[in-house]
């Protein structure tokens, strides 16, 4: 496998961290070499933030994505889209709640934008809005195919208290049914 | 060695190094971007008898630890750069008094509260002297999330042997971000732990400023019957004020020589493709990351570049240095700081025409920014 990166956006306090650290451990869990490093701002919440996945089968030194080069990114918020979309390769996929976010003219000549109600998903339809992180974690590897589904699953279960791998569970295959009807599209 | 696998951040390394190397005291004040260092001690030290405090500030943070090293215990304090700056009278006491102590600086962006949430390194000169006076600093500088553990490690060890305190520096970035490190096996660790020197003859014969010229004051822990006088003056050799000339001259030249006179068992760096290298590039820390990046690009590109990285920053590794400049025509300095290192290089290197590359604004150096300012050179 070539470089995978992967980028994760939102605001302050939804929880996109977690998903990084999810397939960064899974990576590894696989012999790999996977990064995750998270950018914020210092308001608490309601800041524009970014995380950056690396994931590659050769040790990797540089922690952050490189403008340009990213394959897929995720985002929940206007703010953070607009800051970081650029950083998509042409041609990358980008998944955007379409309840939070309106690309710009142009943008979806330049990307793969799918729209997938992502907060909307986890709120009603697993009923734990906390779960967005796993519908996210699913949307993102079906469409990559970075990490073998059952490791990251382990993983992702390994990550979470007991009492939450059930609604968990539930969020990744809501994920992922979702994830596979853009690709039917 | 045997060596074990963990997926960690550099904060969190930081933390269990300071537990594994036998630290049993953490006191401080969480600051971004160092705040989990604390978090995660405060965790696992009542689980093995230990203590950390959260104290009212950085200040009193700093001086819990001095008391907590003064009754023998290896101690821990861990902040940022606004935090080194409360610090910084207690490091110099700590200094004078001669107790051993480790102290973790996570940078980010300054001068005063700067950008709290964002990488730099900034705190480069204010390590070699964060307090007023003349004295020798120790500073270490991790470039790898298992440096984060194996540099706190070596950080209370030589802490110990040089009685004196110790500076960790992390950044933002190696402190927060989370992947696999390769570390040393727990019993390797504890192998290489030397007890601090202790005086077991009669009481009325300890003098614990009496030592060797280029070596540290042997402090027994307090409270087991041997007395000494603790103070920031210039002291004597049963650590009483004095201002006798020659007591004072010796007492600060000593402070000086035990580090400088002894700095081979100090000195730390890596050199990385170095070998057939016509370009050098300096770097340290995090930026040292986008540093070997950088060179699989050039060397791609047929640009024999090499990685001179600092691993004890202070005292510098100048002589190495000047080796590889007294040969190697372009060198660069890369740091995310307006040349805090790039002068300590033209110094060792007794060069001015030594490149930099520098930035201050919160953001990481990428790559290919280096890639590109290579090709300029």
């Amino acid at each position: 496998m070539s470089r995978t990166l992967m980028r994760f956006t939102g605001v302050g306090g939804q929880g996109v961290l977690l998903a990084g650290e999810i397939f960064a451990a899974a990576k590894i869990k696989t012999g790999g070499y996977g990064l995750k490093t998270a950018t914020y701002t210092s308001q608490v919440r309601g800041g524009p933030t970014v995380v950056d996945i690396t994931l590659d089968d050769e040790e990797i030194y540089y922690p952050y994505a490189n403008d340009g080069e990213i394959n897929f990114m995720l985002s929940v918020a206007q703010v953070s889209y607009d800051l970081f979309k650029n950083g998509v390769m042409k041609g990358g996929t980008i998944v955007i709640d379409p309840n939070l976010i309106t690309p710009a003219e142009g943008d979806r000549d330049y990307w793969n934008i799918y729209e997938i109600p992502i907060i909307t998903i986890a709120k009603e339809e697993v009923g734990n809005v906390i779960t967005q992180s796993v519908v996210a974690l699913a949307i993102a590897n079906t469409m990559t195919k970075a990490i073998d589904k059952d490791v990251l699953i382990e993983t992702m279960l390994s990550k979470v208290p007991p009492k939450v791998h059930e609604a968990n569970l539930k969020a990744y295959e809501l994920g992922e049914k979702y994830a596979r009807a853009c690709h039917m599209d | 060695m045997a060596t074990r696998e963990v997926i960690s951040t550099g904060n969190e390394l930081a933390a269990i190094a300071a537990v594994d190397a036998g630290c049993m005291f953490f006191g401080g004040y969480p600051l971004t971007p160092s705040s989990e260092v604390m978090h995660v001690i405060s965790d696992l030290l009542p689980k093995k008898g230990g203590v950390a405090i959260q104290m009212e500030d950085e200040i009193a943070g700093i001086c819990c630890v001095i008391g907590a090293a003064m009754s023998g215990k290896r101690a821990l304090t861990a902040t940022s750069g606004p935090g080194m700056s409360l610090k910084a009278e207690n490091l110099g006491l700590a200094q004078m008094a001669e107790v051993p102590l480790v102290c973790v600086n996570v940078m980010r962006g300054g001068p005063s509260t700067g950008l709290p949430t964002r990488v730099s390194q900034g705190d480069i000169l204010q390590s070699k002297n964060p307090s007023h006076g003349d004295y020798k600093s120790i500073t270490l500088c991790a470039g790898s999330l298992a440096e984060c553990y194996t540099e706190t490690v070596r950080a209370f060890n030589i802490a110990d042997r040089f009685m004196q305190p110790v500076i960790v520096l992390l950044d933002e970035t190696l402190g927060h971000m989370h992947g696999k490190a390769e570390l040393p096996t727990l019993e390797d660790v504890e192998a290489g732990i030397v007890p601090r020197k202790r005086f077991d003859g009669p009481a009325d014969e300890y003098f614990p400023y009496q030592c060797e010229h280029d070596e540290p004051a042997v402090l027994n822990p307090m409270f087991e019957g041997y007395r000494y006088h603790f103070t920031g003056l210039h002291h004597d050799k049963n650590g009483f004020p004095t201002e006798e000339i020659e007591t004072c001259r010796k007492l600060i030249q000593r402070l000086e020589d035990k580090v400088e006179l002894h700095k081979d068992e100090i000195e730390s760096y890596e050199e990385f493709m170095m070998d057939d290298a016509d370009v050098m590039i300096v770097a340290y820390g995090s930026v040292s990351l986008a540093a070997k990046e950088a060179i699989r690009h050039l060397r791609a590109d047929g640009i024999h570049a090499g990685l001179f990285r600092p691993i004890t920053i202070w005292p510098s590794p100048a002589e190495k240095i000047k080796e590889h400049t007294d040969r190697i025509k372009k060198v660069l300095v890369v740091e995310l700081n307006i040349g805090q290192f790039h002068s300590e290089v033209q110094r060792a290197a007794a060069r001015l025409d030594i490149d930099g590359l520098f930035k201050v604004n919160g953001r990481p150096i990428s790559p290919y920014e280096i890639v590109n300012k290579v090709k300029e050179l």
